[in-house]
């Protein structure tokens, strides 16, 4: 194998190691907020900041690298996998910590995302990564954010210390099934991923709760008021089945620390909570397989976010989609918004797919379809519906809910105001009522509300979906050689 | 009606609403503008108002002592705004604050308070698009960016940059107002005017290029995912008026 990791200049381990790190999707700096300190370099802002937009048109928020793509794994969908010849580098900590430090000050980045593939053991690793970040933290002095990958199969105790020098800790669950791993990652097992994943779980909630917060992650405030939310008031962490240790090791549920007196370590730990990303269209799994793991996912383990991959066919293998397979990008965006009603909008995964249909439906958007298929619940009347009623309308968010709610403390609102609120009417309208009428004679037959709504998205579909084709109207003098007369 | 004018700077528009206050013709009958006055109309008469010290001083702590010291900044932060209305809706804003107390922000019925939210968020928008795309260069031991805002907004960058590199030498330049945000290594920072000699010095500094600047446009290309290419998205998010002095799109 041509290997490039000796006496290469860093320009070269930059192109090797940040492309081999791109299809990890997190690149979040938002979830905690935290001050600059004199003699230290950096902060952090709960909301998160992009710096800036590459060509895919996905933000760059952190500098996102490999420590190295030398792999004994041989997880078939991976481009860095054992049997791949891709060219190999690593990075000495030293070179990502000055990397990390020359682009902060020059507000290229908001920290560092670091993940790593597996050289020699996982624990081996994960001590190679530890190591860097305690370099990062004490050495350099960097006060920014840090987004650090746990390695499956790593020790505790050093899971223990990445979380604490991080800010976010995640551990890439790639396929919601055990079958579809034994099949596509055959290094790794569901037990080396949940295992860890509850614990790293349960040392939030404990860290957490030591300083008088709550166990449970801070959510959007609109779920305070949606009682079957599953961040609603009073619902607690749903705990594992007794018998199956296998899964929930209940027997240990919190990491303990590798080294107790380090006073530099004297940090929260993982104050921006934990996450997971799952490959969508590698294998055959449903969409209501994955929003149904996406969803037991913030129940059992409170995670912060669970983000989803298209899956880019890189290898050819029998196992994996054909090569010319198109990137599921529609169906990964419909994804994301089934798992933004689970997080903002009160919904549960059996809510948005049924068994008897487990796909979505891809013209239109989840919330669109539940509101097709629940036409007896509409319309509406804007001026009565309570909170989590108007929150299932479609072109109504929580920022319209809030605005709508406390207009109509001080008088009926009517079309024109809902407008100036920024209710998306084009899909609002088939739902809801102003002082009992409606925007306009609608028949209440779900499928022409389907027609209508499907036509309103259709350019932002094939926006979506044929985005690369360069079609264009043909020219009589370019395309016929035709010539002015 | 009589049209007082004054240059856009907090100093001077203190003493021009404090002259507008005190001309006693009543409200509707005056206007107050920022200079360059666009349009001028034959009908009206102006009124140039020079920067008093004493006169802003004293409208200021009327401001403080009689409404509030968060009416006070709010106002100071819509001045940064570039909007042609800026000062006269100030001026309706304090003649409101005057009459009802420090709640006076929060009573949106009035189309004066409404307005004014409107152009704080503008600035804040402004100032936050600006926090994500600056982009330093390395010179010597300092560390300098320009950029070209709309609205004066480098006395919003000022804390956000000094709380972000609280020990670190370094200067964001504002090209369209010359004014400077200077901060010194565990200092606070200050905010200075420039004068032509320093602008015409600080003007080369972006091509002021080292190893770090390569290595990031090796890193913003080599990132992106070919088979996801979407460059209207792209332009959604990082717009063309943007990219002037971002390094990555710098050929």
């Amino acid at each position: 194998m041509y290997d490039l990791s000796n006496n290469d200049p860093l320009k070269e381990k930059l192109t090797i190691l940040s492309d081999a790190a791109k299809y990890d999707v997190a690149c979040t700096s938002s979830g905690v907020s935290r001050g600059g300190r004199e003699g230290f370099l950096g902060n952090s802002v709960a909301a998160g900041v992009c710096h800036a937009f590459t060509s895919d048109g996905r933000c760059i928020s952190l500098l996102k690298i490999l420590m190295t793509n030398h792999c004994i794994f041989d997880c078939k969908y991976c481009k860095n996998r054992a049997s791949n010849d891709v060219p190999r580098a690593t990075f000495t900590p030293e070179e990502i910590c000055t990397l990390t430090i020359e682009f902060y000050k020059r507000n290229y980045i908001e920290g560092l995302f670091l993940s790593s593939g597996v050289i020699k053991s996982p624990d081996y690793t994960m001590e190679r990564i530890c190591e860097t970040l305690r370099l990062l933290r004490t050495k350099y002095r960097f006060n920014g954010y840090i987004h650090v990958k746990a390695i499956p199969g790593a020790s505790d105790e050093l899971i223990y210390s990445a979380g604490l020098l991080a800010d976010r800790i995640s551990l890439n669950m790639e396929l919601p099934t055990q079958e579809s791993l034994r099949k596509l990652a055959p290094n790794k097992n569901m037990k080396n991923i949940i295992g860890p994943m509850n614990r790293i779980s349960g040392t939030i909630a404990g860290h957490r709760v030591a300083v008088g917060k709550s166990a449970r992650m801070e959510r959007c405030g609109i779920n305070k008021h949606l009682v079957n939310s599953i961040f609603g008031p009073g619902v607690d962490r749903i705990e594992g089945p007794e018998g199956d240790s296998s899964l929930f090791p209940a027997a240990n549920p919190f990491l303990y620390p590798a080294e107790k007196n380090d006073a530099l370590l004297r940090r929260p730990f993982a104050p921006a909570g934990q996450s997971t990303q799952m490959i969508i269209g590698a294998t055959d799994e449903t969409d209501l397989d994955l929003i149904r793991t996406t969803q037991a996912l913030y129940q059992s383990f409170d995670l912060k976010r669970v983000f989803f991959s298209a899956y880019i066919p890189v290898n050819e293998d029998a196992a994996l989609p054909d090569k010319t397979a198109p990137v599921p990008l529609l169906r990964e965006h419909r994804l994301y918004q089934a798992d933004w009603l689970i997080r903002y909008y009160g919904f549960v995964a059996d809510e948005i797919l049924t068994g008897d249909n487990p796909f979505l439906d891809y013209r239109v958007d989840p919330k669109c379809f539940w509101a097709i298929n629940h036409l007896d619940r509409f319309p509406v009347e804007i001026n009565t519906a309570p909170v989590d009623v108007l929150l299932r309308v479609p072109g109504i968010g929580p920022t319209s809910v809030k605005r709508i709610v406390s207009a109509r403390r001080y008088g009926s609102i009517n079309f024109e105001m809902l407008k100036r609120m920024h209710v998306v009417l084009k899909r609002a309208r088939f739902f809801i009522t102003c002082n009992g009428r409606m925007f306009e004679r609608v028949p209440m037959d779900h499928r022409y509300i389907l027609n209508q709504l499907a036509d309103a998205d259709r350019r932002d579909v094939y926006q979506i979906t044929d985005r690369n084709n360069d079609f264009r109207q043909l020219n009589l003098f370019d395309d016929l050689k035709m010539e002015r007369a | 009606m009589r049209i007082f004018t004054c240059e856009p700077e907090w100093e001077a528009m203190l003493t021009c609403i404090f002259e507008a206050f005190e001309s006693g013709l009543g409200h509707k009958n005056i206007k107050l503008l920022l200079e360059p006055v666009g349009q001028v109309s034959f009908l009206d008469e102006y009124v140039h108002v020079d920067a008093d010290p004493s006169k802003a001083d004293r409208l200021s702590e009327a401001i403080v002592r009689r409404i509030s010291y968060e009416v006070y900044t709010e106002m100071a932060y819509t001045a940064m705004a570039f909007e042609e209305d800026v000062l006269d809706n100030i001026y309706h804003v304090l003649i409101l604050g005057f009459h009802y107390g420090p709640e006076v922000l929060r009573m949106v019925k009035f189309a004066d308070i409404m307005r004014n939210r409107e152009i704080r968020a503008r600035v804040v928008r402004e100032a936050e698009r600006f926090r994500e795309i600056l982009r330093f260069h390395r010179v010597g031991n300092v560390y300098i960016a320009h950029f070209e805002p709309r609205s004066r907004v480098v006395g919003y960058l000022g804390p956000i940059f000094s709380d972000r590199m609280p020990s670190e030498f370094f200067v964001i330049v504002d090209d369209i107002h010359r004014e400077a945000v200077i901060h010194g290594k565990n200092e606070h920072f200050y905010i200075q005017k420039l004068t032509d000699v320093e602008f015409e010095n600080l003007l080369h500094t972006e091509e002021e290029n080292d190893k770090y600047t390569d290595l990031w446009k090796v890193f913003f290309d080599s990132v992106a995912i070919k088979e996801r290419a979407n460059e209207k998205c792209q332009r959604n998010h990082f717009p063309l008026w943007a990219r002037k002095h971002a390094v990555e799109f710098m050929r």
